[in-house]
Formats: structure tokens, C-alpha cells, sequence
């Protein structure tokens, strides 16, 4: 028998941090907002509407954004703001499902097949969610309604902000097809770069090749791109689940024998890490070091630190410190990664936290 | 030079003592005790720079002398030697010493003495004596809520206050402090100074069961604690401990009055299904009833427990680390406690219902923010 047609909202909230900021404080409405540090080593966290129009984006150093648009308006953060709004936006999933899969404070799946109010339609619930997520914090969320998480999350893309998109199973293979191949969620930048150089651009030219073609190329992933291709996803909706690491890895074109190299490697490794943790408002107490040699013997290295770190230089320090304890590698490296783990989430921290005497 | 010792009590000598000696120590000679022979008594001192510990023992010889011997080896081979007589013979030249035994000889290399580091010695004008019970009470009923955060070196260690009339110590990791007050120790001073945990953990093992008087001597930089043949010098912590009092409600309206054991084995259960992070459990009281209770949405994992209690005070909602709570109520010896609360986000008193009329207990524990969206 088979099992009856999932239906996932994916909900997104709309440039979530800056739209918080925009809503709390009049003066920075309709006009573009970069939430980060405006320190010429800072990040952006996140860009308003308006922001974006001037090519600013998360992730981008503050000192390009500040360029790009010099009338940017640099916002200090403030998470403990973002994640009772979060808590707030969960209590709403919650009255539909218990099935949440909360992606980060701004993000998540729900499985609503089955849900707490018997309503058999899931575009009806989204835009329920949407309208109650306005009235209760006057902010507003795209929403991606499909029969798997995969359709859902590239559904709430598609129609931003405030968007609103259903994806049914007879139109899900056509627009897969017509996709750009960078619209995938989960293929990044790298992966998307290969797939061009291997021809691919488009969700039709991934569905022409075979599975074994996919699996020799990009290893074990290849299976889960053969089945989108296909618009086949059967990942199932995790409530509760919070990633347990970050990390970002790469391998050379060439091996690297230089310390000088490696250390440049490192600290671009350290800033993606750096980001990750800001996204997911979480920071780390372990870092690992990860090398793998030109013969591809893999060796890991890690230290797990007395305080909590998020920030790039920091995260940079132990992985150059753990390059070079107990000695910097002996044999030409083709593959350098770093990793973080032991996170601190500031969701668990913003509600549920030890308090502390006051000395 | 040369003495005769029973290889038995040479072995609890260093056993009593070995404890001081680090697993890695700083300088390499740490590793050693250090044997001095004076006049037919042998003093043995083990050191980790911070703090030392010396004991005597009376040995058959005939001349004076010093070596560094190896712990390890030391201990390990006379560990492993039925009780005899064993010989011990030093070469001061080459630091080669030869242990002989019924069962055979064993050579192992020592170090210069002169290299072991100097033991400071009393030089003090405060001094006080201190049953042995007393002071393993106070430092039981303390040392578990020292802190581990070097960053704030005054906590790693625990607060003895000496007042006109009373002895106070005390211990905080920033999350619960725990104040243990005597009152039948004739001070006749005030002074205070900040022990490091290592030197009273060290000194709670070595402390005979049978009740003995142990003299605490202590300058502004080292304090020194003798009794039987067994001395033990550390270095005080110098920074300014936390003013204490000043976080201890001067009064708590809400006073829950429980059996002990009712309490700690319901957290007990309960803690197993906290979140794995915050350990996390919940007090309800309203009336005469304690609702116990915990969660883990992680796992889904939920507890609850009811508990008939006294209570006088406003219905109220508290969030508590179970650890803590259960090193707690572990930790007090009556059979009824009181928990005396304000608000949730206030500290909670938790006390023995009755005390010994010589000592008085207080333990403070901050609450965990309860998340109220479940």
C-alpha cells in the first residue's frame, strides 16, 4: 500500500532579523537595513528589503555592504528579541502540528497531513499561519506548501516576501525541470560550479543523468540529487532537531605543501564557520581541525575550549593552533575542514538558562 | 647513607601524603618525594609547589642524609612487598638508591635533594585548634559547590572567616553557595583567608577517623594544618572572595517545610527525564501540595510527581538544576528541610529544620528560568 500523500508547509519568515528591526523602531522603515557589526571586520547578518535591492546580502563583510550602499543603516542585533519572536511564531505551528522541524529561528517544516484542527487542506493552513504570524508580531512570512520538504522549502522561495506558493504533485516534475540548478536547496555554490562544468544548469539536465553517473561524481549525495531531480524527497518532517555541528570543508585543486597556503585556506574555512553560527544564533565550545592527505589518509584534530566562540578570527586561532600541534602536516594536503560542535543555541539561552549570583 | 624501615609503614607514611603529587607536575622533580634523615627520624615531603605535605616516621640509621626518590616506583614496589624490614641504601654521589628485601634488591635513580623545592615555613601570628571532626564536617559540607572557573580564582577555593564568636566557611560556584558556621570553636581573632579546594580535599582524606586536634596556623600568604605526625603547608588564594552576605535573602516569604528523603528520592526519579543541558525541574506549590515535575522536548520526555508538604506562602512556580538540588539534600544530615523561596527568579534557601545548636547550615540555589510555552 502506499503510504498517503504528505502535505509540508515550509514556513520562512521574510528578512527576519531586519523586519524585527524595522517593526520595532519606525525610523528604519522602507529604508535598507543591514543588521551586523559596521566594524570594519564585521558581517552582515541580514538585509532588508531595501538593502537587497543594492546587491546587500547576509554574509557579506560589512565594510562591501557599506559600499555597495552607503546610506546602509547598521543595526546592532539583538537575539534576545529575534528568539521570542521565534517562540511566538512556534506557538502558532504548534496549534496545527506537533510535527515542527524548526531550521533555525527564522525557518521551519511542518508536516500538517494529519493535523490538530482536521483541516484537509495545507494552503488553508499556511495562509492561516501567515495571517496569524502578522496579527501576533506584525511581521510577515512567505510560505512553500508541497507534498515533501524538498518542494516546500523551494516553494516558500518562490514568491517573496509575503509570498505564497503551492507546489501539486503534477506540476512538481515541470518545475523542478525549469529550475536553475543554484535554486536547489542543498546544492551550494561548489556543488552548483561542478554541476556546470559537467553541463548541468537546469533540474532537466540533472534528471538526464543516470544515478550511477551522479553517485561516481559527487559521491553518496548524488542519490538524494538523482531523486529531486525527480522531485522525490522522502525525508521526513524531524521535530526537535537542532544540527549538532557546523562545518565547511574544501578540496584543492592542488595539494597544499605551504603553511602560508593553508593558513589562507583556514581562515576562509573559519569564516563560513563563523557565518553558519551566526545564522543558526548558536556558538560552539569544540573546534575540529580536519585534514586529508594526498594519499587520502584523513586525519581529524580538535580542542574543545573553556568558553564559548562564534566569531571567524577566533575560530581561525585554534584551527592555525591545532595546523600546527602536534606538527604542521608532514605530506601534501588535499583536503582541509573545519568543524564545530559542543553549540550553545541562543533560543536554549534566551529561555531556559541557569541564573547567576549576583557578586 | 643507609636506614631500616618496615616496608609496611613506610608505604602508609607516602600513601597519606602521595595524593599532593601531580599526575604532570611543573617541574620535573615533582615527581619525587623528597627523604630527609635527621637524627633516626625520617621526614618525607611530597609538593606540587602550590601545596606540600610532610609527614614523619622514626627509622633505624645511623647517619644523615637527603634524597629525591621517585614516587611511582616507590610506591609501587612496596605496595607490592609483603611486610619486612627493607634496607635502604643511598649514594649521594650518583642520587642511586638500592632498595634491599628478603625477596631481592631493586636499584632506581633519585634526584638531588637541593633541587626539591623549599617548604615555606611558620612564620605566623594567627593560631587556632580545631577538632579534626569539625573541620571534616565544614569541608564536607562545603567543598562541593567550590568552583572550576579560574577565571574568578577567588570561587576555586573555600572562604574561612574566623569571627569573635564563630568559624565560618564558605563555597560558590556563582550558582549555589553554601555557608557551614560554627560556634564551639574559641577563635580570638578575625581574620579570613581563601583555601584552595585541592588543599582541603587533600586534607579531608588524610584526616584520621579518630577524633584528633589539628592546629591551623596562617600568614597573609600561607596557611599551615598540622596534627599527629602530619603537616601540610599551602598557598592561599589572594584575591578578595565575593561579598557573600550580600546575596543571601534577608527573608524569603515563602517557606515549604518537607521530609528529606521524600524530596530528594521524588527529584531523584524525576531528573531523568529533565533536559540533559539544564537539568531542569519544576516546583509547583500550591497549598499543602509539592507538584514535581520535569520535561525534555528534545525526547518528548515528561515526569510528574505530587508531594504532600507544609507550606506557607503564595502559590508559586519555580525552576531548579536537579544536580544540584540532590547534591544538596544529600548533603544535609536532619530528616526535614525547609525551602525558602521569593520569586522565581530569586535565590532559594535551603535549610535543616533543626541544627545542632554549635553549627548552623545555610545552601543557596539560584533557580533555572522556567520556559513557560510548553
Amino acid at each position: 500500500m502506499n503510504p498517503p500523500i504528505r502535505k509540508i508547509i515550509h514556513i520562512d519568515m521574510d528578512a527576519f532579523f531586519a523586519s524585527v528591526e524595522q517593526r520595532d523602531n519606525p525610523e528604519l522603515r522602507g529604508k535598507p537595513v543591514a543588521v551586523g557589526g559596521s566594524r570594519a571586520r564585521g558581517v552582515v547578518a541580514a538585509a532588508s528589503y531595501e538593502a537587497r535591492k543594492y546587491g546587500v546580502f547576509s554574509a557579506m563583510a560589512s565594510k562591501i555592504a557599506q559600499q555597495k550602499c552607503p546610506n546602509l543603516i547598521f543595526v546592532k542585533p539583538r537575539f534576545e528579541v529575534y528568539s521570542a519572536v521565534s517562540r511566538q511564531i512556534r506557538e502558532i505551528f504548534y496549534s496545527y502540528t506537533d510535527l515542527v522541524e524548526p531550521l533555525s529561528l527564522d525557518e521551519a517544516y511542518l508536516d500538517v497531513t494529519e493535523n490538530k484542527i482536521g483541516m484537509p487542506s495545507a494552503s488553508i493552513i499556511a495562509k492561516e499561519i501567515k495571517a496569524r504570524i502578522l496579527a501576533e508580531t506584525n511581521l510577515t512570512a512567505s510560505a512553500g506548501v508541497s507534498f515533501n520538504k524538498f518542494l516546500a522549502k523551494i516553494a516558500s522561495d518562490l514568491n517573496k516576501p509575503n509570498g505564497f506558493t503551492l507546489i501539486t504533485p503534477d506540476k512538481a516534475v515541470d518545475l523542478v525541470s525549469s529550475l536553475a540548478i543554484e535554486k536547489f536547496h542543498g546544492i551550494g555554490k561548489v556543488t552548483a560550479a561542478k554541476m556546470q562544468r559537467l553541463g548541468i544548469s537546469t533540474g532537466a539536465d540533472l534528471r538526464k543523468r543516470s544515478e550511477a553517473e551522479l553517485v561516481r561524481n559527487f559521491g553518496k549525495v548524488g542519490h538524494y540529487y538523482y531523486r529531486i531531480a525527480r522531485a522525490e524527497d522522502e525525508r521526513l518532517v524531524q521535530p526537535h532537531r537542532l544540527r549538532k555541528s557546523v562545518g565547511s570543508e574544501r578540496t584543492f585543486e592542488e595539494d597544499l605543501t605551504a603553511e602560508a597556503d593553508m593558513l589562507e585556506r583556514l581562515q576562509f574555512l573559519a569564516q563560513e564557520v563563523a557565518h553558519d553560527l551566526n545564522r543558526l544564533q548558536t556558538t560552539a565550545k569544540t573546534v575540529t581541525l580536519k585534514l586529508k592527505y594526498f594519499d587520502f589518509v584523513q586525519q581529524t584534530r580538535s580542542k574543545t575550549l573553556v568558553t564559548h566562540l562564534n566569531a571567524a578570527d577566533a575560530i581561525f586561532t585554534v584551527a592555525r593552533d591545532l595546523l600546527r600541534t602536534p606538527q604542521l602536516p608532514q605530506y601534501p594536503v588535499r583536503l582541509l575542514g573545519i568543524s564545530v560542535s559542543n553549540l550553545l543555541y541562543a533560543h536554549d539561552l534566551a529561555v531556559n538558562y541557569q541564573l547567576t549570583l549576583d557578586f | 647513607m643507609k636506614f631500616i624501615v618496615s616496608s609496611s609503614a613506610l608505604l602508609k607514611q607516602l600513601q597519606s601524603i602521595n595524593g599532593v603529587i601531580a599526575s604532570n607536575p611543573v617541574v620535573p622533580i615533582l615527581e619525587n618525594f623528597l627523604f630527609e634523615i635527621n637524627d633516626g627520624t625520617l621526614t618525607i615531603t611530597a609538593s606540587d609547589l602550590e601545596t606540600s605535605m610532610i609527614t614523619e616516621m622514626h627509622v633505624e640509621a645511623k647517619e644523615n642524609g637527603r634524597i629525591a626518590a621517585p614516587a611511582r616506583i616507590l610506591l609501587d614496589t612496596l605496595k607490592n612487598l609483603p611486610d619486612q624490614p627493607v634496607t635502604f641504601t643511598i649514594d649521594e654521589e650518583t642520587y642511586t638508591i638500592e632498595l634491599s628485601s628478603a625477596n631481592g634488591r631493586y636499584k632506581l635513580s633519585g634526584e638531588n635533594a637541593t633541587d626539591f623545592p623549599r617548604v615555606p615555613v611558620v612564620k605566623s601570628n594567627n593560631s587556632i585548634e580545631v577538632p579534626s571532626n569539625l573541620l571534616a564536617r565544614a569541608i564536607n559540607k562545603t567543598i562541593f559547590a567550590v568552583s572550576t572557573d579560574e577565571l574568578r580564582p577567588a570561587m576555586t577555593g573555600i572562604f574561612v572567616q574566623l569571627n569573635d564568636n564563630n568559624i565560618t566557611f564558605v563555597a560558590t560556584d556563582g550558582h549555589r553557595l553554601l555557608r557551614y558556621r560554627r560556634f564551639d570553636v574559641p577563635t580570638g581573632n578575625s581574620a579570613s583567608i581563601i583555601i584552595p579546594r585541592k588543599a582541603f580535599t587533600l586534607l579531608k582524606a588524610t584526616l584520621p577517623s579518630e577524633p584528633t586536634t589539628v592546629r591551623v596556623e596562617f600568614n597573609t600568604s600561607n596557611a599551615f594544618f598540622s596534627f599527629e605526625n602530619i603537616r601540610m603547608v599551602c598557598r592561599l588564594i589572594d584575591e578578595r572572595y565575593p561579598d557573600y552576605e550580600n546575596v543571601i535573602p534577608a527573608q524569603n516569604p515563602n517557606r515549604l517545610v518537607i521530609d528529606r528523603y521524600d524530596l530528594l528520592s521524588s527529584i531523584k526519579r524525576i531528573s531523568i527525564y529533565s533536559n540533559k543541558t539544564t537539568h531542569q525541574v519544576r516546583l509547583r506549590i500550591a497549598g499543602s501540595e509539592l507538584h514535581v515535575s520535569a520535561e525534555d522536548l528534545d525526547f518528548s520526555n515528561e515526569a510528574n510527581e505530587r508531594l504532600s508538604c507544609q507550606y506557607d506562602g503564595e502559590d508559586m512556580e519555580i525552576g531548579f538544576n536537579a544536580r544540584f538540588l540532590i547534591e544538596m539534600l544529600n548533603n544535609i544530615d536532619s530528616d526535614e528541610i525547609s525551602l525558602e523561596l521569593s520569586t522565581p527568579n530569586r535565590a532559594g534557601l535551603l535549610m535543616p529544620t533543626s541544627n545542632d545548636e554549635s553549627e548552623n547550615i545555610l545552601m543557596l540555589v539560584m533557580p533555572v528560568m522556567l520556559n513557560n510555552y510548553v
